[in-house]
């Protein structure tokens, strides 16, 4: 689940919800327990937006393995240097 | 059904939507922003951008001859722009510099006017270094303050027009909450404002569509609606491609510092030798298809390589650049993996084809061919520019749009055909929640499959482009049949694809149509460049029974 909501400092407030450019996060309002949902994962873009407007500072990401950077030292003197 | 009526509605509250409503509300017109997201975050502006293409006369010089040749030859106009339109946003943009530093964008964080960045060695620098992250809460609030109305998770999916062929309203679903509403607008002039095309071609991980470089949610709606009403389309068979790191899709690329190299650190390209902070590298901009072909072609990977750049350098670009760009999901990601780039490159990839920049044929008013309707932005056809481009024609569309409404009338749009038909639709998607049916995702991935195949960049032919239309058509018979939605989130997103299904339309056709090759357009039944179309462009347009016309028009 890209952004991983900390369940102890979320006040439930839905701020993430409303502005998420890609409507993944809900804000399921039963009671008792009120609970802030990663409910389209697969859709997100990983912008951010949610971690850097959360007033709590509850959100931080997780960037899957999908979505895979591709790192590599080069290989300095190699044939083609 | 909810109903508004106002003066001028703006379709799509990105940066182009935002920039019209401030002028247009400031005239004193009843103004509704209507966004599928939320104007404070949405769009591929949503969390900054860091580069703002300019001429500003007293960096640049006070004649703007040179300006306007520099940049009208560059890659950020390119080729399929018409130079009267690139003329408008070169020559508008110093006024909205210091329109955004007055709104409380950062528009010189040196204290100066800096250019940095896509920077060809040797030439002018044209492109603004700013702090963009806050741009779009920036222009969601003036453009409140000048009294426009902003109606957030409304999804926009038909325009009105009326007999005589002018544009009266809108019909949309509020996706607010579980169950969508339909939302019906009354207005005098509508601006499509919905950016690009971002999910029509497979991804660079065709499993995880939304891995692009821009926004995901920007999906050719402005281009279907404008397509479906009869307004003209240009460009649609040039297709666009972009390029970033390898498989982590990310916009931006203007914002590295370091130089392209191969996989021993040694760089292939005319465009430096070093890590410019200065110019950056050009690669990907005007050879955004080198990583691809240099893996086609047995050269080996290609890399984003910053092992040379100076370390002070360095954390600039990953502590300040990239988060005035909105792209430190890069800066995020190395941290968490403990990827050093002084040491390790990043290997860059070329991005599957993403329609910016092709779409709405529009004039130097931002005024499509139906009268009310205009275009700005990534939507348009026929202009370049990016960010600039998008803010110019915003503008012009909201000066304009403020003129226009005082020459014709409200028109009542409730009993117009349209809206039935529309709601039919919606209520036909969301009944079949209660039977089996097919989700969005099926049909996109099979769109995607025969984009990418029949319609991509590798050498068509006329049987080719055929079969693919075919199997499009097929695909949306089909798509309308099965598809089914749980709640308005999936609403939303279908009608994303049947918009991407009916953009397929005009693709299809006007490559079939340009019987030579040209840029992308490669045809091994006419491998030839007719000379007889230079300097033109194609445009569709559909008349009142349906019927396509394609022609050939002069750059203008
Ligand atoms: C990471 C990144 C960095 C970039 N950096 C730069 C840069 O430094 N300089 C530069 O010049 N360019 C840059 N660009 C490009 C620039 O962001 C775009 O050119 C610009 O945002 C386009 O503006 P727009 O208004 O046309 O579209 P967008 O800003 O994409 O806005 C379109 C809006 O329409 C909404 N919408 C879509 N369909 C509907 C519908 N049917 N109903 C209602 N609403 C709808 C969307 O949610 C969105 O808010 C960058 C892009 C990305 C992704
Ligand atoms: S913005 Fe933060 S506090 Fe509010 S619901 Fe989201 S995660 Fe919780
Ligand atoms: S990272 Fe962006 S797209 Fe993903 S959930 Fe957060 S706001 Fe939405």
């Amino acid at each position: 689940m890209p952004p991983i909501i900390h369940e102890e400092k979320c006040v439930k407030c839905g701020y993430c919800a409303q502005i998420c450019p890609l409507d993944v996060l809900y804000l399921d309002k039963q009671e008792p327990n009120p609970r802030l949902r990663v409910r389209y994962p697969d859709e997100c873009w990983h912008c951010r937006a949610c971690e850097k407007d959360c007033p709590q500072g509850a959100i931080t990401m997780r960037y899957p393995l999908s979505h895979f950077m591709l790192h590599y030292t080069p290989e300095k003197g190699g044939e083609n240097q | 059904m909810k109903t508004y009526t106002c003066d001028f509605l703006i379709v799509g509250g990105g940066v182009a939507g935002l920039m019209a409503a401030i002028p247009a509300a400031k005239s004193g017109a009843k103004v509704i922003i209507a966004e599928k997201a939320d104007t404070r975050r949405s769009g591929s502006g949503a969390n900054g951008n860091d580069h703002y293409h300019c001429y500003i006369p007293q960096c640049h010089g006070a004649d703007p001859a040179r300006a306007r040749r520099e940049i009208g030859s560059s890659f950020d106009a390119g080729p399929w722009t018409d130079p009267k339109l690139t003329d408008v946003w070169i020559m508008r943009s110093y006024e909205i510099v210091q329109m955004w530093e007055s709104i409380g964008i950062d528009m010189r964080p040196t204290g100066e006017y800096h250019f940095e960045g896509h920077g060809i060695p040797g030439c002018q620098l044209y492109n603004l270094k700013f702090d963009g992250k806050n741009q779009k809460p920036a222009l969601t609030a003036e453009a409140l303050k000048q009294g426009a109305q902003i109606l957030n998770h409304i999804v926009i999916s038909e325009i009105l027009t009326n007999e005589e062929g002018r544009v009266v309203g809108a019909i949309g679903a509020d996706v607010h909450a579980e169950e969508p509403e339909a939302v019906l607008f009354q207005s005098k002039a509508v601006l499509l404002a919905t950016g690009m095309v971002s999910r029509m071609y497979p991804s660079i991980t065709p499993a995880y569509m939304f891995n692009t470089p821009c926004c995901p949610a920007t999906t050719g709606s402005g281009q279907a609606m404008a397509y479906r009403a009869g307004a003209r389309l240009v460009n649609m068979d040039m297709l666009k491609g972009h390029a970033g790191p390898k498989y982590f899709a990310r916009g931006g690329k203007g914002t590295w510092i370091g130089i392209t190299t191969d996989i021993h650190g040694k760089p292939f390209t005319p465009y430096g030798d070093k890590p410019s902070r200065a110019t950056g590298d050009v690669t990907a901009d005007v050879w955004p298809s080198c990583y691809y072909d240099r893996m086609k072609a047995g050269q080996g990977p290609t890399y984003m390589n910053c092992t040379e750049t100076p370390p002070e350098d360095l954390d600039y670009m990953l502590h300040e650049a990239m988060v005035s760009e909105g792209i430190d999901s890069i800066t995020d990601y190395t941290e968490q993996r403990n990827i050093d780039l002084s040491k390790e490159m990043i290997e860059f990839g070329t991005y599957p084809i993403m329609m910016s920049q092709r779409g709405i044929d529009c004039d130097e008013h931002s005024h499509t061919s139906i009268p009310g309707l205009y275009a700005a932005g990534n939507c348009m056809g026929n202009v370049g520019g990016s960010l600039a481009g998008a803010a110019a024609f915003g503008l012009v569309a909201g000066e304009d749009a403020a003129e226009y409404i005082k020459t014709v009338s409200q028109e009542d749009v409730s009993n117009h055909p349209k809206l039935k038909e529309t709601l039919d639709l919606y209520q036909m998607l969301m009944e079949r929640r209660n039977q089996p049916h097919a989700h969005w995702k099926e049909a996109l991935s099979t769109l995607q499959n025969l984009m990418n195949e029949y319609g991509g960049v590798e050498l068509q032919n006329e049987d080719t482009l055929k079969a693919g239309y075919t199997y499009v058509q097929q695909l949306k018979a089909d798509s309308l049949n099965a598809l089914g939605c749980e709640n308005s989130h999936e609403l939303m997103r279908t009608l994303e694809l049947l918009d991407m299904i009916d953009l397929a339309e005009p693709i299809f056709l006007c490559r079939r149509n340009r019987k030579e090759s040209r840029g992308p357009h490669i045809r091994s039944d006419y491998s030839f460049t007719n000379i007889l179309l230079n300097n033109k462009f194609q445009t569709i347009e559909k008349d009142k029974d349906g019927t396509v016309h394609m022609d050939y028009r002069l750059r203008q």
